[in-house]
């Protein structure tokens, strides 16, 4: 471990291939281009209007006056669509060389061989690799790609697709309506329970290109799955914008769990939506960490519509050197005997800044409903920043509401105490980082939080690993 | 338990001659400057506007402490401001509210520390009681902080009696109402114990602020 050398972090996983599309429209945004989308990926009619008319909502609506600082982005230096290759792959050997060797330095095939029900790695803005397990099948559980699942499913498409974040909610939701590619579709019929996590791998890998995934999940009544999405991506000069727009349905005493890793480099607006529906006696969990990225704006939410409905919001935002993570969560009580749960744990080093941004809202009828919000925030250094805002309107008095939030740096004691035991300053740091964001990492698959545990060791040491 | 309020005495009285009592009043100007030490405690009651106090000076002790009664008809509007320019300084604010009708209560708190202000400590509290329900309740307590050598925390809880207290009460032989009045005593009574406790045991005062609350 190097020690008194603060290095800067080398990022792991940031080598990147020859660029390889075969298509890609040209840079900006016009009509034109969002209707060239659209034909190209041969969709259906209806389809191609939806986005010409998120087109012309992203052009009214303003960027968000709060939050991040997003005056960099330029919207026509954008490449909005690359096809990376022709046709699906279904088998590993038929990959180009490039791209599997970009997937065998993530991982990916070992991860599947271990205990993937199936992977759906996205390379640039298509999935060009899935499996599917024979079991799924048989349920009659769908994992594919959103471009596929148009085709191949329009009806389902068509009932859900942006009834819980219309193009109308937000500048960033308008834009991914009209430009989207990718993303997961995941059905899960009525009972079935998906025992093994899916995962999805996104990647960015063209200079100055955005990725706008779409991903839309249905969870039928009783059903359960847990769905995993983590994000590597190499390092470019230029800024590139990741903007996704995620809707989940979670039926009658239905269980849905949605785990995020997002580590993009460091050059990367990550501007997504996330919201799920929980109908009765559904559970709806988002456990969201955020690493990597320049700017993050993301507040998972819940909208807890049925009886008995419960949300969760497990959080870990980590911001490093010119890095604004701007998370946080909302949660919407429309009726009785609602709960809601947020834990988020944040740090800030070399000079970095996090903000918890929430909100939480008690609507009328909403009675018996509990709401607990914790936020703890450590400062490593002092050029770092730590703000909370989290807001709370409550329209119904027969409820419990509690917040909480503290804003601290490494208890001295304890750093004092693993030094004296033989730690190097650098490992009790690691340690005591670990052991701050342990309420959420333990809710993660053990591959995932030891990846993240490493990180934040290597992010704290300042050194590579 | 004795020896330890004698020994506390001498200090108290010392202590209350540098302390400064502020009320909160409508139509007065908003902005505070803490510019020496010493112990200062503001006092909000059922004010709508802006309360914001800044700290310039090491060892100050600011106490912020406010009690809303709401009932019908009334809209109360609060933005407190609770920031640190300069470090070695103590900020504490506590908001009770209580709420009958369809009363309003929309507060939005702010606790800021400069990035110089290191070593300070800043906390911030709201605890709203929502009787009716009709009510509505809006709470933002936020937290920019630019140092990190600080300690600051807020906390905000909004809910209806405990129904297990009301329900010890009653099984005492307590009627539901007075029941109620008592628990909602000690939940604007806790505000009071705090004041005395940093200093404010000026029965004149007390009694006046009493007054004005009931």
């Amino acid at each position: 471990m190097n020690q008194s050398n603060d290095l800067q972090f080398d990022y792991k996983y940031g080598f990147s291939m020859p660029d390889t599309s075969i298509f890609q429209t040209k840079r900006g945004i016009s009509p034109e281009i969002v209707y060239q989308i659209s034909k190209i990926k041969n969709e259906p009619e209806w389809m191609t209007a939806k986005r010409l008319r998120a087109y012309e909502i992203f052009l009214t609506k303003k960027m968000p006056s709060w939050g991040a600082d997003l005056s960099k982005i330029d919207f026509d230096d954008i490449v909005y669509f690359i096809r990376a290759t022709d046709k699906q792959q279904n088998s590993w050997e038929d990959l180009p060389a490039e791209i599997k060797e970009t997937y065998d330095r993530i991982g990916v095939p070992e991860a599947e061989k271990k205990f993937l029900a199936g992977v759906s790695a996205q390379y640039e803005s298509e999935v060009v690799y899935e499996s599917i397990t024979k079991e799924l099948t048989k349920d009659g559980v769908i994992f594919c790609d959103m471009d596929t699942a148009l085709l191949k499913y329009p009806e389902i498409v068509k009932e859900y697709f942006g009834t819980l974040i219309p193009a109308t909610d937000n500048k960033f939701a308008a834009l991914n309506s009209a430009v989207w590619s990718g993303g997961s579709f995941v059905y899960v019929p009525k009972g079935v329970q998906v025992k093994l996590p899916l995962q999805a791998y996104f990647r960015i890998n063209a200079e100055r290109f955005g990725q706008f995934e779409r991903t839309l999940i249905i969870a039928e009544e009783g059903s359960i799955v847990h769905y995993i999405e983590g994000c590597t991506a190499p390092i470019y000069v230029t800024d590139s914008l990741h903007s996704a727009v995620v809707e989940i349905f979670v039926k009658k005493n239905a269980r849905v769990r949605y785990t995020t890793v997002q580590n993009w480099s460091n050059n990367v607006y990550n501007l997504v939506t996330k919201r799920a529906k929980a109908e009765e006696n559904a559970v709806m969990e988002w456990i969201d960490c955020n690493i990597g990225s320049k700017v993050t704006m993301k507040y998972p939410s819940v909208y807890l519509m049925g009886e008995g409905a419960k949300g969760e919001v497990l959080s870990i935002a980590y911001a490093g050197a010119d890095q604004h993570q701007d998370a946080g969560a909302k949660m919407i009580h429309f009726a009785p005997n609602t709960s809601s749960r947020i834990v988020s744990k944040s740090i800030s080093k070399h000079g970095g800044r996090t903000s918890y941004r929430g909100l939480v809202q008690v609507m009328p009828g909403a009675t018996n409903s509990s709401v607990f919000v914790s936020c703890d925030a450590l400062l490593m250094d002092e050029n770092s920043r730590s703000d909370t805002y989290p807001t709370m309107k409550i329209k119904e008095n027969q409820v419990e509401v509690q917040h909480e939030a503290t804003v601290e740096k490494l208890g001295e004691e304890k750093l004092f105490y693993l030094t004296s035991r033989g730690i190097s300053k650098n490992d009790a740091e690691g340690i005591l980082v670990n052991g701050f964001i342990e309420p959420v990492t333990r809710e993660i698959p053990l591959e995932y939080s030891i990846e993240l545990n490493r990180l934040m060791q290597l992010e704290m040491s300042g050194s590579v690993g | 338990m004795l020896a330890e309020a004698k020994g506390r005495s001498p200090e108290r009285s010392r202590r209350n001659k540098h302390m400064k009592f502020i009320q909160i009043k409508q139509g007065k100007k908003s902005k505070h400057v803490v510019n020496t030490p010493g112990e200062y405690i503001f006092f909000i009651h059922n004010y709508s506007g802006e309360v914001d106090i800044e700290i310039k000076s090491q060892e100050a002790k600011v106490f912020i402490y406010g009690i809303y009664v709401g009932k019908k008809g009334d809209n109360f509007t609060l933005n407190t401001i609770q920031h640190h320019k300069i470090g070695n300084s103590i900020s504490d604010l506590l908001i009770k509210g209580v709420f009958f009708d369809d009363a309003k209560f929309i507060y939005d708190g702010l606790i800021k520390i400069d990035k110089k202000a290191q070593k300070s400590n800043a906390y911030q509290k709201n605890q709203n009681l929502m009787l009716s329900k009709d009510v509505f309740v809006s709470s933002k307590p936020n937290l920019e902080i630019l140092a990190n050598d600080v300690r600051c925390t807020h906390g905000s809880t909004t809910g209806q009696l405990d129904q297990t207290q009301v329900y010890y009460l009653k099984t005492r032989g307590l009627t539901e109402d007075t029941a109620q009045k008592l628990l909602i005593e000690g939940f604007v009574g806790d505000v009071f114990n705090k004041m005395e406790e940093n200093g404010v045991d000026d029965p004149v005062i007390l009694e006046r602020i009493r007054q004005s609350t009931t």
